[in-house]
């Protein structure tokens, strides 16, 4: 199963991210509750941490880019050879909890 | 102290402003007649390194200072040969390169702006102090109370006088003012404070170099206290409040007239040399009042030259 | 704006931009400090200081107590006497305790002196409505604008928060700089290269024809959603965001004006008095009489209260019916006096 990391809601004003770093890069394995990216908005940082365990297999928004609410950041699977779709958008949301600091 | 020159700078503030207040034109002025010993005594403490600012009782204070009687006539009448071009008047003098950084006719206004110069000076590391003069007048404004505090926190070289010449227009400062002294403001905020009696130029001067020294010590800001009584109303437009008999008591205070019999009495003052002061004191203000009326005014245009 | 990015620009979020201009000039001049309500190790209330304690010390980036009236004085009196403050007031609502250093001092200082002082200080302050309550949303730069020796400036974007903020660190006088609670969240391009934008030139942020949008701070926003609405509707407008407010530039709106014949001024704070009642008046005496129409908050405090304060504030669809209940006006009234220039 594909799944996807958008960009979440953290606050009712914030309409855009920018990705500060990736805790891992494409092939790593992450477990529930590991850090998998820190993102900034406008106040605060937001730990995105995995809910769910996984491989993250393709990072669409790199450290220092800009992406909006919803906007898919990266692509996981179960495991680390599942063929990845064209189209990000299609893939269902991994389980996340992400912290606002 | 040299206490002749003292008595020559007291001397020149009263005849300056009686000759002011003389003219017709005279404009609306707050005249310093009864605490020049104040301005005399703070000002003879200061050296070319510090800044005094005040209130709008600036005409002693600035004489005091150093500002010419000529360039102050012409500032107070008006005058384009006035350090201000005569735009700022008695309640906005200002010659900062004398060492007086100015008045500013809002009571209690002045007090924020003198913190701000401490501040700068000292990130500056220039040496000397800030004075800042004001009167009872002031002393229920936030503004004081505000900049205590803040001067305390910040250490700032910042020397608080208050010239309580008990009267605020018409209201007594007990019936204003809740502490016992006005000192007393300052100890709320840890600052060093002290009384003195504003009518003996003598001990306003020492109470005054006192505070100033423990400034430049690093000890952080003083406030001082001079307790003193104004000889006129308020301003030249303000009615008095005082009966005869009051008023002959409080006249009987002269400062000038104190130190004049303190002299006389030490033999330090003879009467050629009284005499000799009172010349030169005359002199000095015919030539103040001359130059004044020689001046012209601004142009018309000045009026929106220089806003900023 | 949100348009394409230029070549040699770097995305920011508006904090950060009002940020590298302060990181830049304090820089370049020791004389240059920051003062106010949590600007030290806590950065600002919007994180708009961050890093400077970190980089300045305390002595240049120095937190004060809650009294307004003191620093702003303070700030003045230390421009007078040599250093380059910046002062901050988290709330512009608050900017009223600091009027008298402000306006009787400050703005007068180089009158009153006769050119010998001057008092160039910054006051930074935070205006606008976002759920914060009656005395915590107020936008008054109005007041300020008629002050003679007293300048205002109000960035929409980061780019203008950028270059706003460095022209005002040269300028010789008291210069107040608005920004708005609901800007901070949103990023933009920012010049690479130092950058300053001139006060007194109003921006046009969107070509038209038909009528005329002339706002400032957050509204730019709200008048560009409502452009979009319109063009939908086959209206086309022309917003131009005034950015500096005293100095006014007036040229760029009356110019706007004579090609599209019709005037909308939109602010957030109140109608009375405002920015568009002088933009108005000014442009009528450049022009003569045109349809004009000012919209602005509603007259009533605005409310913590979410349903009252969306009904107080001005949104695009407020905007969309003023315009059409003008444009409509104008196409009833005899031939516009001004002829229409493409």
């Amino acid at each position: 199963m594909i799944y996807k990391i958008t960009v979440p809601t953290v606050a009712e004003d914030v309409e855009e991210i920018r990705v500060l770093e990736w805790h891992g890069a494409a092939g790593q394995d992450f477990r529930a509750g590991e850090l998998v990216v820190e993102l900034e908005t406008h106040k605060a940082l937001v730990e995105v941490r995995a809910g769910q365990s996984g491989v993250l297999r393709r990072v669409l928004c790199q450290d220092g880019e800009w992406a909006k609410v919803g906007i898919p950041l990266a692509l996981f699977s179960d495991d680390a050879v599942e063929p990845l779709p064209e189209n990000a958008e299609l893939a269902r949301d991994l389980a996340v909890d992400f912290v606002v600091d | 102290m040299d206490l002749i020159e003292a008595l020559h700078s007291m001397m020149l503030i009263r005849a300056f402003e009686t000759a002011l207040a003389r003219r017709s034109d005279h404009g609306f002025q707050l005249l310093s007649s009864g605490e020049e010993a104040v301005a005399v005594g703070v000002c003879s403490a200061l050296t070319a390194d510090d800044q005094l600012l005040t209130g709008g009782r600036s005409i002693g204070p600035a004489l005091a200072r150093g500002l010419a009687p000529d360039a102050v006539m012409a500032e107070l009448l008006g005058k384009a040969s006035g350090p201000n071009r005569g735009k700022g008047g008695r309640g906005h003098m200002s010659d900062a390169s004398a060492g007086f950084f100015g008045a500013h006719a809002v009571v209690g206004g002045n007090i924020s702006i003198a913190a701000g110069v401490a501040l700068a000076r000292s990130l500056g590391g220039e040496p000397g102090i800030v004075v800042i003069l004001f009167g009872d007048g002031a002393c229920g404004a936030g503004a004081l109370h505000e900049v205590l505090n803040i001067a305390a926190i910040w250490t700032l070289p910042l020397l608080f006088v208050c010239n309580n010449n008990q009267l605020s227009v018409s209201t007594p400062r007990t019936a204003a003012l809740a502490p016992k002294a006005l000192s007393d403001l300052a100890l709320a905020h840890g600052i060093r404070s002290a009384s003195v009696d504003g009518m003996d130029v003598v001990a306003v001067h020492q109470a005054a170099a006192a505070a100033s020294t423990a400034i430049k010590l690093g000890e952080g800001p003083a406030f001082l206290e001079c307790t003193s009584w104004r000889f006129a109303s308020h301003s030249t437009s303000t009615r008095e409040t005082r009966g005869q008999a009051e008023m002959a008591a409080v006249l009987a205070r002269c400062p000038i007239a104190r130190l004049d019999a303190a002299l006389s009495t030490s033999g330090a003052l003879t009467p050629t040399i009284r005499a000799d002061l009172e010349r030169q004191v005359d002199a000095a203000v015919a030539k103040a009042l001359a130059f004044a009326d020689a001046s012209p005014y601004p142009e018309r245009d000045e009026a929106t030259t220089d806003v900023g | 704006m949100s348009g394409e990015p230029a070549a040699a620009t770097e995305r920011l979020f508006f904090r950060e931009a009002i940020g590298r201009a302060l990181r830049e000039e304090m820089r370049i001049d020791p004389r240059r400090i920051v003062m106010g309500q949590d600007v030290g190790a806590f950065g600002g209330s919007y994180r708009e200081f961050e890093g400077l304690f970190a980089e300045f010390g305390a002595s240049r980036v120095r937190d004060t107590p809650v009294a307004e009236a003191a620093m702003v004085g303070i700030g003045v009196g230390a421009a007078a006497a040599g250093l380059r403050p910046l002062v901050s007031v988290t709330y512009m609502d608050f900017i009223m305790l600091g009027l008298d250093p402000l306006v009787n001092y400050g703005a007068k200082l180089r009158y009153k002196t006769g050119g010998r002082l001057t008092a160039p200080v910054i006051v930074k302050t935070t205006s606008g409505a976002r759920g914060q309550g009656v005395a915590h949303s107020q936008c008054v730069e109005a007041w300020l604008m008629s002050v003679p020796g007293l300048k205002v400036v109000a960035p929409s974007n980061p780019a203008d928060a950028y270059g706003l903020m460095k022209a005002a660190f040269l300028e010789e006088g008291p210069i107040v700089y608005v920004d708005h609670k609901r800007l901070f969240p949103i990023p933009g391009e920012v010049p690479l290269a130092a950058t300053v934008t001139p006060l007194g030139l109003a921006a046009v942020l969107r070509r038209g024809t038909d009528l005329t949008i002339v706002t400032h701070s957050f509204m730019t926003r709200t008048a560009m959603e409502a452009a979009t609405a319109m063009s939908a509707q086959g209206v086309s407008c022309e917003v131009v965001d005034l950015r500096s407010l005293a100095p006014l530039d007036i040229a760029t709106v009356s110019a706007s004006v004579r090609r599209t014949g019709a005037l909308l001024t939109l602010e957030e704070g109140q109608v009375t008095c405002g920015v568009g009642t002088e933009v108005a008046a000014q442009v009528q005496q450049r022009l003569g009489p045109i349809p004009v129409a000012r919209v602005g908050a509603l007259a009533a405090p605005v409310s913590s209260n979410p349903v009252l304060e969306a009904a107080c504030l001005p949104d695009a669809p407020r905007v969309v019916s003023a315009a059409v209940a003008l444009l409509g006006r104008r196409r009833s009234d005899a031939p516009r006096p001004v002829s229409r220039k493409s």
